[in-house]
């Protein structure tokens, strides 16, 4: 499997896509190699869970992100080509564009058939194609696809973007959601110390937000329903936890709202407190502009908090709108707040949704049943 | 065979660097020339070479992503020498994933 993304490298959700397939198939009694990028203080090789993980050290560098991204495909390359004079392998996985190129070349080179997972695209995720490299990002996507011998999509939205973008045939698309570990949300936390290490007042309500801070994820538009919001409900908090380029514009929105001193920006935080303070959480807000998938929504719902998204792509698949969720109008704070403000005020409400949504993750996202239909996949593409 | 099509002028107006402030822009030079750790700290006249932009200029830069925690320095032989964070490198990677 190659992904530019593996623990603890995590940049979005192709990381633990990864980790708990792999984690899964090993369980299952195959064998896994993850071929992945060097991160600080991470082994360049160790098994974990059975798999076995080999971390390419970038030996060469360039400030051109698309030249990085070739340079560190051909070292991929350079260890693929070690590790198959002791391996045979029977299918590679790609994920994303990011590994295309090694992923290509290994299938010509080690004459086993490709599978892609295409967790989004260049054309979804800038909302069109704006620049030379986005062109060539999306040149990357279409040619993985087309040297796939099946391609997975992680929704039915993500299928039809890629059968009407890349005009690929639908029967070479399968659709297979992203899974979820839904037993890191079976713990009991102590709601007040877990509010007091983030500095929350013990009687406030928190709106969550988790994700990168890029134009895709519509955070500003959960800023511009702040006022709505704290007019309704002075005792709740909107709390930011992640990273991305936009986040000095983000915190430069929220200071320009009078109510700057209840959005706190907590950065990027390990899963340990991620998944403490979701469970201390009265709603997760999911704004997204695009999402082919949506895994945040899912550990909203694992760990029983109510949860407002936007009516897009993988989330409209995920979410039933008032049954399992709140799906909200995108790009529409007015909307964002409506739901927010529904769930905050009605308590019946809120857990009825939450109860539903509990039920639907444990019954449709669990990593073995994902895992299980991977395998199929496989089997498909080495024609047994 | 697919060709890819060639942007208009006008598109590159919303290149997101453009739109990047000029410490975020350093960053993600640093990180992709492999300024990621303390053995491959690079000095501030490397990067203002990698990065075409003036040392002085460079120098005020690396010191708002120190202070904001992107990067961090190492003294070595009296030579101030950069290298991106944890965070850093996860600030950097969100541009294009």
């Amino acid at each position: 499997m190659f992904t530019w993304e593996y623990p603890p490298r995590i940049v979005g959700g192709i990381s633990r896509h990864c980790e708990g397939l792999a984690r899964e198939l090993v369980k299952k009694g195959h064998t896994v190699h993850i071929v992945t990028l060097e991160f600080p203080g991470a082994p360049l090789y160790e098994e974990r869970n059975g798999v076995k993980i080999h971390r390419v050290p970038i030996e060469l560098g360039h400030p051109n992100f698309i030249i990085w991204t070739l340079l560190f495909n051909h070292f991929m390359e350079k260890r693929i080509a070690e590790i198959s004079k002791n391996e045979k392998f029977d299918v590679i996985h790609a994920h994303d564009w990011l590994v295309a190129p090694v992923s290509i070349s290994s299938k010509h080179y080690l004459g086993v058939p490709l599978v892609s997972t295409i967790h989004s695209t260049e054309v979804g995720r800038a909302q069109g194609l704006h620049t030379q490299d986005s062109f060539l990002i999306d040149g990357f996507e279409w040619w993985l696809t087309y040297e796939s011998k099946r391609v997975i999509a992680t929704s039915y939205a993500m299928k039809r973007e890629i059968e009407e973008h890349f005009h690929l045939p639908s029967e070479k698309i399968d659709v297979i959601p992203n899974g979820i570990d839904v037993s890191k949300y079976e713990v009991n936390v102590e709601h007040e110390e877990v509010k007091k290490r983030f500095r929350i007042n013990p009687d406030e309500k928190i709106i969550l937000f988790v994700g990168r801070l890029v134009p895709q994820k519509g955070v500003e538009y959960l800023i511009m329903a702040a006022p709505k919001i704290f007019e309704q409900h002075p005792d709740s908090r909107i709390i930011i936890v992640g990273n991305g380029w936009i986040k000095d514009n983000l915190m430069s929105l929220a200071s320009s709202t009078k109510y700057s001193n209840k959005i706190t920006f907590l950065g990027f935080l390990d899963d340990r407190d991620l998944t403490e303070l979701t469970l201390c959480s009265d709603v997760l807000v999911v704004p997204s502009i695009y999402e082919p998938f949506g895994i945040v929504a899912l550990e909203g719902m694992a760990a029983g908090v109510p949860v407002v998204a936007s009516n897009v792509g993988g989330l409209a698949e995920i979410i039933e709108h008032d049954r399992t969720g709140f799906l909200a109008h995108k790009e529409d704070p007015d909307s964002i707040a409506f739901g927010i403000n529904k769930i905050l005020s009605d308590p019946e409400y809120a857990h009825k949704l939450a109860q539903n949504a509990k039920r639907k993750v444990y019954e449709t996202y669990s990593w073995e049943a994902v895992a299980r239909r991977t395998i199929e996949v496989y089997r498909k593409a080495i024609g047994e | 065979m697919r060709f890819i099509e060639k942007p208009s002028e006008s598109d590159f107006v919303r290149d997101k660097f453009s739109r990047m402030p000029d410490d975020i822009y350093l960053l993600h030079i640093m990180h992709n020339i492999g300024a990621i750790d303390s053995e491959r700290a690079l000095p501030v006249e490397e990067i203002a070479r990698w990065a075409s932009m003036e040392k002085q200029r460079v120098e005020e830069n690396l010191n708002k992503l120190v202070e904001k925690g992107y990067a961090t320095l190492r003294v070595d032989s009296e030579v101030k020498r950069y290298f991106v964070t944890i965070d850093g490198i996860r600030k950097v990677l969100s541009i294009y994933s």
